[in-house]
């Protein structure tokens, strides 16, 4: 106890005389502030980046010398093209799947429902859960005489097995069900945000609810629609999880084959061109959605 | 909340009807049909749009529900080959869950990963999100873009990119690297969170706070702080949930004896899958409601000592 009062003095007045001394000193205190997280970032973040471009371009394991042909490889075979378009596809029907049962969700919980706040909780709280999972729940669900077999079978709906797992509509069905609670918010939060008398004015002058909602509430919350896609279709596209769980062998997706390189074959430069490969096409693709987005906002002549 | 798109202000409906059959006319019967058509639709989405979206959130809530209680259910199910529904109810696989070392000790590794990610995490998010508000400097949007990467590279792309990195400096002890991992990627939804509210935040307080003779830790402390305090426990929770359920960047870092649950859980997938399983997906699922709980627990308190 005697001991632990002065050195609380202590420290108290070594902080305040250090703060004193930093006051006149800006650019001082900055580097005080900034010295940590950012050797941190650049350590653990930016350099391991930086160290997967320079695998990118080996010819083996180094040392090694300079090569393009990891990304030749992985750019002119029919295999790891198929997979890139297959790993498209499925992005492409999730993220429109999602984007339309998320936004058509927080539409009625904002305008239809009383209790949102809690609607909302119990959106999100799945989200909350493990991942892999979830996942694995699906795979109880939808594998051969699994939970929903049994549930079909039993209301008479169907006389066999559909057996759903590992088809790519059970990885659809895997992505919507990771990806909803996630869209939902930014769907729910620019909705929350319109000014609702704009409805109302659209409705004054002789709209109907598909009119009034088509040309007024979409365009209006584009920007929170934008935000959902991006949520949903950048993971997607970089997943391993749900192909690998719920896709099997049929249903290959880029992030099988990357994750392939490194746990398996050990083919690291490769995997690490694919690597680079998916993160070129997931930055393109955001630029172009948050222009396309910015673009309609000023259409609208919305500012915000 | 009210019901607006689908409002009872007829006159809008009604009006539309008219146009309709009006410019009939020169669209001919075509026009005609698909403007009848058209208005049909209107009129039911106008009289039932509310019930079509109340289904639908129940729909979509059951969906999401539903993995859930089958999960939770199974884990009660007596026998070892998954089965539903279950023959017979039994508490086993829990028993067998609490005298598994391996599930034990990867729980453990789960709440130590944590425990030291996340506050290390949303400090250096403090950080970053204070001087981006604060100082104006060179760099600064590079420094915000940087901190927010992690959101949007893929994690998988991060995950390789550190196991070579890891690799190539050679650390092989998995822990910390776990750790580290955790809370690159804890750093974003921190930074995020908490310059949205310094960003909101009115900065004379802070002036007249420092007219008033206090230095700017002082001020941050006694000022600052206070007011952005709820941002800060609201990204912690996030950035524990977070870490806690981390997998991809931990599988690609770690070393073979080093396990995390949701690595633990991976490697059962890979063999046979028992109803342990399903019991730590209790875990997992009470460890959600439990930061839900913490969150409406610590926000009512909060408003609880405004008001006071």
């Amino acid at each position: 106890m005697s001991g632990a009062q002065p050195t609380v003095g202590r420290v108290t007045e070594l902080v305040r005389a250090t703060s004193n001394y930093l006051r006149d000193r800006p650019r001082l205190r900055l580097f005080v502030l900034l010295a940590l997280p950012v050797t941190f970032l650049v350590a653990i973040f930016v350099i391991p980046l930086l160290i997967m471009g320079w695998y990118s371009f080996l010819s083996d394991m180094p040392p090694a010398s300079l090569t393009l042909d990891n990304y030749a490889q992985a750019l002119s075979t029919d295999l790891y093209l198929g997979i890139i378009w297959r790993t498209t596809v499925i992005t492409i029907q999730t993220t429109v799947i999602v984007t339309i049962l998320g936004y058509s969700m927080a539409y009625s919980l904002v305008r239809f429902s009383k209790k949102a706040t809690l609607l909302l909780v119990l959106v999100i709280l799945p989200f909350w859960t493990n991942y892999i999972i979830r996942m694995y729940a699906w795979m109880n669900i939808l594998q051969s005489g699994g939970v929903l077999d049994t549930l079909l079978m039993w209301t008479t709906i169907t006389s066999e097995p559909l057996g759903l797992l590992y088809t790519q509509t059970a990885v659809l069905i895997g992505f919507i069900y990771i990806w909803l609670p996630l869209a939902t918010l930014p769907f729910y939060a620019s909705l929350t945000n319109m000014d609702p008398n704009l409805i109302d004015a659209a409705k004054d002058l002789g709209a109907g609810p598909i009119k009034t909602f088509l040309t007024v509430t979409l365009p209006t919350t584009m920007n929170g629609i934008v935000v959902g896609i991006i949520l949903v279709a950048i993971p997607t596209f970089g997943s391993f999880i749900t192909p690998a769980l719920l896709g099997g062998t049929d249903n290959v997706m880029i992030g099988m084959t990357i994750e392939d390189q490194f746990v398996s074959t050990f083919n690291w430069p490769f995997g690490a061109a694919l690597a680079v490969i998916v993160s070129l096409f997931v930055v393109t693709a955001m630029l172009i959605a948050l222009l396309l987005g910015t673009d309609l906002f000023k259409q609208q002549g919305v500012d915000q | 909340m009210s019901d607006r798109d689908g409002g009872h202000t007829d006159g809008g409906v009604a009006k539309q009807r008219e146009t309709g059959s009006r410019s009939g006319g020169f669209g001919g019967l075509a026009g005609r049909l698909f403007r009848t058509v058209g208005t049909q639709v209107e009129l039911f989405v106008h009289n039932y749009g509310r019930y079509l979206g109340k289904t639908i959130v129940g729909a979509i809530i059951l969906f999401l529900w539903a993995p859930i209680f089958v999960l939770s259910f199974m884990s009660f199910s007596q026998r070892e080959v998954l089965s539903f529904p279950p023959e017979s109810l039994t508490v086993d696989w829990y028993i067998s869950f609490i005298n598994n070392p391996q599930a034990l000790e990867a729980l453990t590794t789960t709440i130590q990963v944590a425990v030291i990610a996340t506050p290390l995490g949303i400090f250096l998010s403090l950080l970053i999100a204070y001087s981006v508000s604060r100082y104006d400097f060179r760099g600064r949007f590079l420094l915000q873009a940087v901190a927010t990467l992690p959101l949007i590279i893929p994690l998988i792309v991060v995950g390789v990119a550190m196991t070579m990195f890891f690799g190539f400096v050679g650390i092989q002890s998995g822990f910390w690297p776990v750790v580290f991992a955790h809370t690159v990627q804890i750093v974003p939804f921190g930074t995020l969170i908490i310059l949205a509210t310094l960003i909101s935040f009115d900065t004379t307080l802070e002036e007249a706070s420092m007219d008033l003779g206090a230095n700017e830790f002082e001020t941050f402390r006694q000022v600052t702080l206070p007011a952005i305090l709820p941002s800060i426990i609201a990204a912690t929770l996030l950035g524990f949930v977070i870490s806690f359920n981390e997998f991809i960047y931990t599988y690609f870092v770690k070393d073979a004896r080093t396990n995390t649950l949701p690595t633990y859980i991976w490697d059962r997938l890979q063999h046979t899958a028992t109803p342990e399983v399903n019991v730590i997906s209790v875990v997992f699922l009470l460890v959600a409601i439990m930061m839900v709980v913490v969150a409406v627990a610590i926000t009512t308190v909060e408003r609880v000592a405004i008001r006071q």
